[in-house]
C-alpha cells in the first residue's frame, strides 16, 4: 500500500514535469528541423538535426547584432547596479543618520510601481536628452528600474553584518572607502552575486522599456528582435524556435552553472 | 593607537559624516532621482494637460472626465484586476500541493525542484510564442491532443475566442509561476521546526490536521506574500498579452498596460496627456489595491491571535 501510493505520487510528480519543462523541450526540438519537416509532423525527433540553422539564424536574422546589444546593455547595465547599489546598501546598513529610514523606504517603495507611471514620460525625456533609441539610454533606465530591488537584497544583507568587524577595521586606520570597499563588499560576496544573477536574467528578459525606447534596427535588443523576427516571417516556425533558443540559451547556461543562487535570488524577499 | 581610537569616538558619537553618507548616495540617487522620480512626476503632470509633440495646453481635469466615460480602459482594469485576482489563488494553492508532496521526502526531490523552476527564468516573449503554437488551432499540442483522445468537437482557436483568451492566457501566467511559488513554499516548509511537527505526529495527528493546524499557521506569513507578490505582477502584465494577443480578440485581453502602451505609442492621437492620466489613475489602484491587501492580512493577523 505504503509503496503503491509513493509510485503514484512519482508518477504524478514525472507528469507535472513534463507538463513544466515540456513545452521547452519542445521547442528545442523545432530549432533543430526545418519548416518543411515540421509541417510534415509536428511532434517527430530532430533527425537529421540541422545545427547550420543556428548560423544561418545569427548571420541572416541579424541574431548577432541583437544577441551583441543585449550582451552590452545587460552587462553594463549589471555593473553600474552593482556599484551604485551596493554603495547605496552598505550606507543605508552601516550609517546612522536621520532620514535614513526614509530614503530606504522611498526607494524601496518602487519595487511596487507600475512601469506605465514612469514609461511615458521616460520616453520624453530620453528624446530630450537625445538619448532616445540609444544604448545608452536604455542602460541607465534598466539600472533605475532594478535598483530598488538591488539595495533591499544587499541591504538586508549588509545589516546583518557584525558591526564589531567595522570598529576593527577602523582601528586598523581603514578609510570609509576602504571599510566599504575591503571588509563590507567581500563579506557581502554572496549577496552581491545573488543581486548579479538576478538582475542579469530580469534585464536579460525586459520587453516593455525596450519596446518604448528602442525602435532602430541597430540598437535592437534580443527580445525586440525576436518580436521583429515573428512580424516578418509569421509561418516560419522553424526559424523562429531557433532564434528562440539562441535567446534562452545564455540563461540557461547561468542556471546550469549557479541554479542555487539564482533560485535563491529570484526568490530573494519572498520569504519573511 | 591613541590618536586613532581618539578618531573613533568623534566618528561615531558626534560628528555624522555626510561628506561620506552623500558620496555612497550619490549615484544611486541619482540615476532615482532621474529616471525614476522625475518622470513619475511629470507623468502625473502630464495628466492634467494635452501634451502633443510641439506643444503642451492645461486642460484640467478634462483627460480625467474622458478616462469616466471610457469603455475600453474599464474593460481593460476588469480584465486586468481579473487575472491579478485569479492568479494568486491558482499559482499559491498548486504550488502549495507540490511543495507538499517534495517535503514528504520524494525521490530526485531536487531535481524536480530545479525543473519547475524553469519556465519562469524564460522571457514573457520567449514563453508567448512557445504558448502561440501550443494554442494553435491546425496543430498546436493542445487540439492535437483533444483529437488524439477523439474529443475533436473541443478543438478551437484558444486565443481567437473572447470567451476563452483571457483564461488561456492566466492559464499560461500560473504554468509559468508555480514552481516559484513552489520553490519558495518549500523553503519554508523546510525551516519548521522539526519538534512542532513531530509533536502533532506524537498526538496522533492525522496529513489533513497536520496541515490545518499545524503547517498552514506557520507559513501563512510567506503565503500571503506570495500572494501579494503575484497580484503586483499580474497588474504590471503587458509582455505576454503584447506578444500573443495584443488585447484582441475584442478587448477580451486588454490590460491596463497594453491599452496605456497603445494610446500613448500606436494611437494616431500623439497626445501623450490621456495615456499619463490612464497610468497616473492606474498607479493609485494599483497602491491602494497593495496596501488594502497588506492591511487586510494585518488584520486577520490581529483577530487570530
Amino acid at each position: 500500500m505504503q509503496v503503491l501510493r509513493r509510485a503514484l505520487l512519482l508518477l504524478a510528480l514525472c507528469a507535472y514535469t513534463s507538463f513544466a519543462a515540456g513545452p521547452f523541450v519542445w521547442a528545442a526540438m523545432l530549432s533543430l528541423r526545418t519548416t518543411t519537416e515540421i509541417h510534415r509532423n509536428h511532434f517527430a525527433l530532430p533527425a537529421p538535426a540541422h545545427w547550420a540553422k543556428f548560423s544561418e539564424a545569427w548571420f541572416n536574422s541579424n541574431y548577432g547584432v541583437y544577441f551583441a546589444n543585449s550582451t552590452q546593455i545587460v552587462v553594463s547595465a549589471v555593473l553600474i547596479l552593482t556599484i551604485a547599489g551596493s554603495m547605496a546598501a552598505h550606507c543605508l546598513a552601516r550609517y546612522r543618520f536621520r532620514f535614513n529610514r526614509v530614503i530606504y523606504f522611498i526607494l524601496f517603495s518602487t519595487i511596487i510601481f507600475p512601469p506605465q507611471i514612469t514609461i511615458i514620460s521616460l520616453f520624453q525625456i530620453l528624446v530630450q536628452y537625445g538619448l532616445y533609441n540609444s544604448k545608452i539610454g536604455l542602460t541607465l533606465v534598466y539600472v533605475a528600474i532594478q535598483l530598488p530591488l538591488t539595495i533591499y537584497i544587499l541591504e538586508s544583507f549588509f545589516a546583518r553584518i557584525p558591526s564589531d568587524l567595522f570598529d576593527a577595521a577602523r582601528i586598523d586606520g581603514y578609510s570609509d572607502w576602504e571599510i566599504f570597499w575591503r571588509v563590507s563588499l567581500p563579506i557581502a560576496l554572496p549577496a552581491v552575486s545573488t543581486t548579479v544573477i538576478l538582475n542579469f536574467i530580469l534585464l536579460w528578459n525586459e520587453f516593455l522599456y525596450a519596446v518604448v525606447l528602442i525602435t532602430e534596427e541597430a540598437n535592437r535588443t534580443l527580445p525586440l528582435g525576436i518580436q521583429r523576427f515573428i512580424g516578418d516571417t509569421q509561418e516560419d516556425v522553424g526559424m523562429i524556435a531557433t532564434g528562440l533558443m539562441i535567446a534562452i540559451i545564455p540563461v540557461v547556461v547561468v542556471y546550469v552553472f549557479f541554479s542555487e543562487r539564482l533560485i535563491q535570488g529570484m526568490t530573494a524577499g519572498a520569504v519573511k | 593607537m591613541a590618536p586613532a581610537s581618539v578618531d573613533i569616538t568623534r566618528d561615531s558619537g558626534l560628528r555624522k559624516p555626510w561628506g561620506t553618507i552623500a558620496a555612497f548616495l550619490l549615484p544611486a540617487l541619482t540615476v532615482y532621482v532621474a529616471f525614476t522620480a522625475y518622470p513619475a512626476l511629470r507623468t502625473i503632470w502630464n495628466s492634467f494637460h494635452k501634451v502633443l509633440p510641439r506643444r503642451e495646453e492645461m486642460i484640467g481635469l478634462a483627460n480625467y472626465a474622458e478616462l469616466a466615460r471610457d469603455e475600453i480602459f474599464w474593460r481593460a482594469v476588469g480584465n486586468t484586476i481579473t487575472w491579478a485576482s485569479m492568479s494568486p489563488l491558482i499559482e499559491v494553492s498548486v504550488a502549495l500541493v507540490l511543495a507538499l508532496a517534495l517535503y514528504a521526502k520524494v525521490p530526485g526531490a531536487r531535481f524536480f525542484r530545479v525543473a519547475w523552476f524553469t519556465p519562469v527564468l524564460m522571457s514573457y516573449v520567449v514563453v508567448g510564442i512557445l504558448w502561440l503554437w501550443i494554442y494553435n488551432y491546425d496543430w498546436g499540442p493542445v487540439n492535437a491532443g483533444l483529437r488524439w483522445l477523439g474529443l475533436g468537437a473541443w478543438t478551437k482557436a484558444w486565443l481567437g475566442d473572447p470567451k476563452t483568451a483571457l483564461p488561456s492566457l492566466i492559464f499560461v501566467t500560473s504554468w509559468m509561476w508555480v514552481g516559484f511559488n513552489m520553490v519558495v513554499l518549500l523553503a519554508a516548509l523546510h525551516s519548521l521546526p522539526k519538534e512542532v511537527i513531530e509533536a502533532a505526529e506524537l498526538d496522533n495527528c492525522g496529513w489533513g490536521a497536520k496541515l490545518a493546524f499545524v503547517i498552514f499557521p506557520m507559513i501563512r506569513a510567506t503565503l500571503l506574500n506570495l500572494i501579494v507578490l503575484s497580484f503586483i505582477g499580474k497588474m504590471k502584465i503587458f509582455d505576454l498579452v503584447w506578444i500573443t494577443t495584443k488585447g484582441n480578440p475584442l478587448w477580451a485581453t486588454e490590460t491596463v498596460s497594453t491599452y496605456v502602451y497603445k494610446r500613448a505609442f500606436e494611437w494616431t492621437t500623439f497626445d501623450l496627456g490621456y495615456p499619463s492620466t490612464i497610468a497616473a489613475v492606474w498607479f493609485v489602484i494599483v497602491l491602494a489595491a497593495v496596501l488594502g491587501l497588506t492591511w487586510l492580512f494585518r488584520l486577520k493577523e490581529k483577530l487570530e491571535y
